[in-house]
């Protein structure tokens, strides 16, 4: 018969943290069990190929895709409805749909930076988005993705702009194909 | 003056799971001591945010499910629009496309989980599906599934109770009765023979 009791090793670990993590056992159980639980967790992260420190950095990222009233959606069937909606419904009503989002998003966030790292973290579609000031009034805006249909890309642009307006800025140039967006954007006067 | 962070103390863990560290650590090029000193920093700060880092890894697990199926974030007010407008020409085609994105789901959750339905259960309440409430009741050969959400549109109520059949079905199970009305889907499966 297996004894796991006689299998036990002592394990060397930074004082303040065996004071803590005891402390966090008492809460729920013994020390022992505790510390096989979270030894359990981090083989198994290791396994899945995760790092534990990263995972816990991005627990904001989830936390932010709720905040923000973002769903998942299959990317392929998200296109198939776009490109449909494009044909039946014309480029203007969704054009204005996206730009209005975009403007929401834009007052949520109500910072560049911050919608530029909460964007890239959560929009994996998208390859690379940099928004980088030109100048105090002038700012320049990349956004690429090869998964992009050209309809979806004329429509994030729009997305983009709305964000952009409701961040006291509005466009001034730039170039939208398949999978790129380049966008040149300069701050509204009185702003 | 001492420094806390230099100082040891000895704690107690499962041989297996020592050695099972010790090859992660060995693999990731880091010293036993300091892979341990990560994992203990990481469980107290998961302690922090009121999770366990089993809770906290399992979210990811689920989340997984969708990168592997190429979902995608979108505002929910945006595909409501889409789909609202789409639905009325095209119904019976999106209600197609769900059910077979929910066979993909339910063949890949099959393949990875051991206990499918429990997956789809926890990925449909986790996976941001705008459902507020998510109950699965087992008996036997049966399952019964019930979603609810103050967010979800008729139709969307609509193609996530598709979504859920074509999962279901890539699970070995077959619809025997369902109810779908705005925000509340409540579906009963047996077993394929």
């Amino acid at each position: 018969m297996k004894n796991t009791y006689l299998k036990r090793k002592m394990l060397a670990a930074r004082s303040d943290l065996a004071d803590r993590i005891s402390e966090i056992a008492v809460r729920r159980g013994t020390l022992y069990d505790y510390v096989n639980d979270i030894l359990e967790q981090a083989i198994r992260a290791d396994s899945m190929g995760l790092n534990l420190s990263e995972v816990l950095d991005d627990m904001w990222v989830l936390k932010a895709a709720r905040g923000a009233g973002l769903t998942f959606v299959s990317e392929k069937l998200l296109y198939d409805l776009v490109e449909k909606a494009y044909r039946r419904l014309g480029k203007k009503e969704l054009q204005d749909l996206w730009y209005e989002t975009g403007q929401w998003y834009g007052r949520y966030y109500s910072d560049l930076d911050k919608f530029e790292e909460t964007t890239k973290k959560l929009l994996t579609e998208i390859s690379d988005l940099k928004i980088s000031k030109d100048d105090k009034d002038r700012l320049s805006l990349t956004c690429l993705s090869s998964k992009f249909t050209e309809a979806y890309t004329e429509l994030f642009s729009k997305f983009l702009e709305g964000v952009l307006d409701a961040l006291g800025y509005v466009k001034d140039g730039g170039e939208v194909a398949k999978g790129m967006i380049n966008l040149r954007f300069r701050k509204l006067k009185g702003l | 003056m001492s420094d806390v962070s230099k100082e040891k103390k000895l704690i107690r863990a499962p041989d297996d799971l020592v050695s099972k560290l010790n090859e992660a650590a060995n693999r990731q090029g880091k010293t036993f001591y300091s892979y341990l000193t990560e994992i203990l920093e990481q469980a107290v700060r998961a302690y922090e945010m009121k999770r366990s880092l089993k809770e906290i890894i399992d979210h990811f697990e689920i989340l997984e499910v969708h990168e592997k199926a190429g979902a995608i974030s979108i505002p929910r007010e945006v595909l409501d629009r889409i789909i609202n407008k789409a639905y009325h020409e095209d119904g019976g085609v999106l209600q197609q496309i769900w059910s077979q994105t929910g066979r993909w789901y339910g063949t890949y959750l099959n393949s990875k989980f051991d206990d499918a339905v429990e997956a789809l259960s926890r990925l449909l309440k986790e996976g941001r599906w705008d459902l507020n409430e998510v109950t699965v009741k087992r008996n036997k050969e049966q399952v019964e599934l019930r979603c609810v959400s103050t967010l979800l549109s008729e139709e969307r109520s609509i193609l996530l109770e598709k979504f859920v059949e074509g999962a279901m079905h890539s699970m070995g199970y077959k619809a025997e009765e369902g109810e779908c009305f705005r925000g509340i889907i409540r579906l009963r499966f047996s077993r394929r023979a």
